[in-house]
């Protein structure tokens, strides 16, 4: 892949910070209402990697997703992102959720442009990006249609744009492509990882999809269910740039059995 | 654009040409069957009332639409202001909010006698039952709004740091306009009802007590006359709102695509 000339539109991306990880979760432990939902699970991520939580849906991976973006609170442990415990929503991270969520009643790029509006961050001069960052997903010619007028695959890289506006380094991911039909969920992968080639934002991908979750990562958590605790823990070293078409290689499925082997093993536990 | 909404003549056609066909066989009946203009005047009479005397109809017919208006615009800062505080207040909420809902039950226009026994015959009586009689379905439509806030789409801005105030200007508001316009639209037909019901109560003036003068006088065909006046005059009102509803939310093109949106 050419070198990536967008790469400076992300002057505070990635490795510019001194300390080793980018999050870092220390013995977190969640009880609803006394139902255990998560225990003692700790985790470390590194600047500018792609860190997939794989499990069964309602596991708990989204709760400690939501954790990371600081809505939601451990029962106890520690989540500590650059190097302070995050005791609410945090500047330097940008979440894409299951669904676009875009308001209506906005353009796109007034969507793209919305946490710039809450950071009360001026807007005009952030217009330029939120145009640069629609082109490097091909929305450029529907950045002043509404929402409704997009396809679903269309809204949600909207809504991915809408996360990167803030130049975070944290990406935060809460099955961002589930609620899209396959191939639409192929291409936007292939697209995630352009965009994060060329951003190298630290990623944590939540995902119920084992083929979704080895094609992006460089590592893979697998989560049981309840409590939801890491069982699994798997290096994904396959090259990148990395191509759709990695998928049908033997390489690529011996990952992809293992993940499933070690996802059935917690269900008969 | 393809999806746009059918405009108001498209909507229109054919309730007008009902309309005309009932008006067509009213006036046949009544010169058919002979009956007098006293218990039923034919529509032409009607017509030729309001040509002739729409100086009399217009001078009873401005202090009520400026009540009514008046009223209104009160129910509608009202409405709003009492729903932003039940949305933000977790005591008027508790509290309040029932209280509204249930007080609906009263029928507000038999409080008009004693609005008279406190304020007398003037104004400032009709004014307060259009104001009562339209606050209601306002604050309630209004409130409904406010709170239809989709969590996702809340948890999305507390993500990214808004604040309530952000919440609310950027958020809140946009998604209660429907909600809001709903409740303008049940409020202004009420508050014209109000400011009837209390010039029949007891006024000098204005279309309420025309209709009951004419009927005093079993002049019917005045008296038809000033229910249409007063009917179009309603119609006006309400279109205006509409109009209004379609210019401001511009995003919502029907209901199915929002619900297809919603996702």
């Amino acid at each position: 892949m050419k070198p990536d000339t967008r790469l400076k539109l992300d002057a505070r991306s990635a490795h510019e910070a001194g300390d080793l990880n980018a999050v870092r979760l220390c013995c977190i432990k969640k009880v609803f209402d006394e139902l255990e939902a998560i225990r003692n699970v700790s985790l470390d991520v590194a600047h500018g990697e792609f860190v997939s939580l794989l499990g069964p849906s309602g596991c708990g991976k989204s709760t400690l997703l939501m954790m990371i973006a600081g809505l939601l609170f451990p029962t106890s442990g520690e989540v500590i992102l650059a190097n302070a415990p995050v005791r609410g929503p945090q500047r330097d991270v940008g979440v894409v959720f299951q669904n676009p969520v875009l308001l209506p009643w906005r353009s796109v790029i007034d969507n793209v442009l919305l946490p710039i509006e809450f950071l009360r961050l001026p807007v005009e001069e952030h217009r330029a990006r939120a145009v640069e960052l629609l082109k490097m997903v091909k929305l450029e010619e529907f950045a002043d249609a509404l929402p409704r007028q997009l396809s679903g695959g269309m809204r949600q890289r909207a809504s991915l744009c809408r996360a990167l506006i803030h130049d975070p380094g944290i990406l935060l991911m809460d099955e961002p492509f589930s609620a899209l039909d396959a191939i639409t969920r192929d291409e936007l992968a292939v697209e995630l990882l352009r965009v994060w080639q060329a951003t190298r934002k630290t990623v944590i991908f939540v995902t119920h999809s084992i083929r979704e979750a080895a094609f992006l990562s460089d590592r893979v958590l697998t989560m049981g269910r309840r409590p939801a605790t890491v069982i699994d823990e798997v290096h994904i070293d396959l090259p990148r740039p990395r191509h759709i078409g990695i998928t049908e290689e033997d390489s690529f499925n011996k990952y992809v059995r293992h993940l499933r082997k070690s996802i059935e093993t917690s269900h008969e536990g | 654009m393809k999806d746009r909404r059918p405009s108001l003549f498209d909507v229109a056609r054919w309730p007008i040409a009902f309309v005309a066909f009932l008006l067509l066989a009213w006036e046949g009946a009544v010169r058919y069957l002979g009956i007098r203009s006293i218990v039923l005047p034919p529509p032409s009479e009607i017509a030729v009332v309001i040509a002739t005397r729409y100086d009399l109809l217009l001078t009873h017919l401005w202090p009520s639409l400026y009540l009514t208006i008046s009223g209104f615009a009160l129910s509608v800062v009202g409405g709003i202001v009492v729903a932003v505080l039940i949305t933000y207040s977790e005591v008027l909420r508790r509290g309040l909010y029932p209280v509204i809902v249930v007080s609906q039950i009263v029928p507000k226009i038999s409080i008009a006698p004693l609005f008279i026994v406190w304020f007398g015959t003037g104004t400032v009586s009709s004014l307060l039952l259009a104001f009562l009689i339209g606050f209601f379905p306002m604050a309630i439509n209004s409130a409904m709004g406010f709170q239809s806030i989709d969590e996702e789409i809340h948890k999305m801005a507390r993500t990214f740091m808004a604040s309530r105030w952000q919440v609310f200007w950027k958020i809140r508001l946009p998604t209660a306009l429907p909600h809001i316009f709903s409740g303008m639209k049940i409020s202004v037909t009420l508050a014209i009802i109000g400011v009837i019901v209390s010039e029949f109560v007891a006024s000098q003036e204005g279309i309420g007590y025309l209709i009951k003068l004419a009927g005093g006088l079993l002049d019917t065909p005045l008296m038809m006359a000033a229910i249409v006046v007063l009917s179009m005059s309603g119609l006006v009102l309400y279109w205006i709102i509409e109009l209004a509803e379609r210019r401001t939310i511009y995003w919502r093109a029907t209901v199915e695509n929002l619900a297809e949106s919603g996702g």
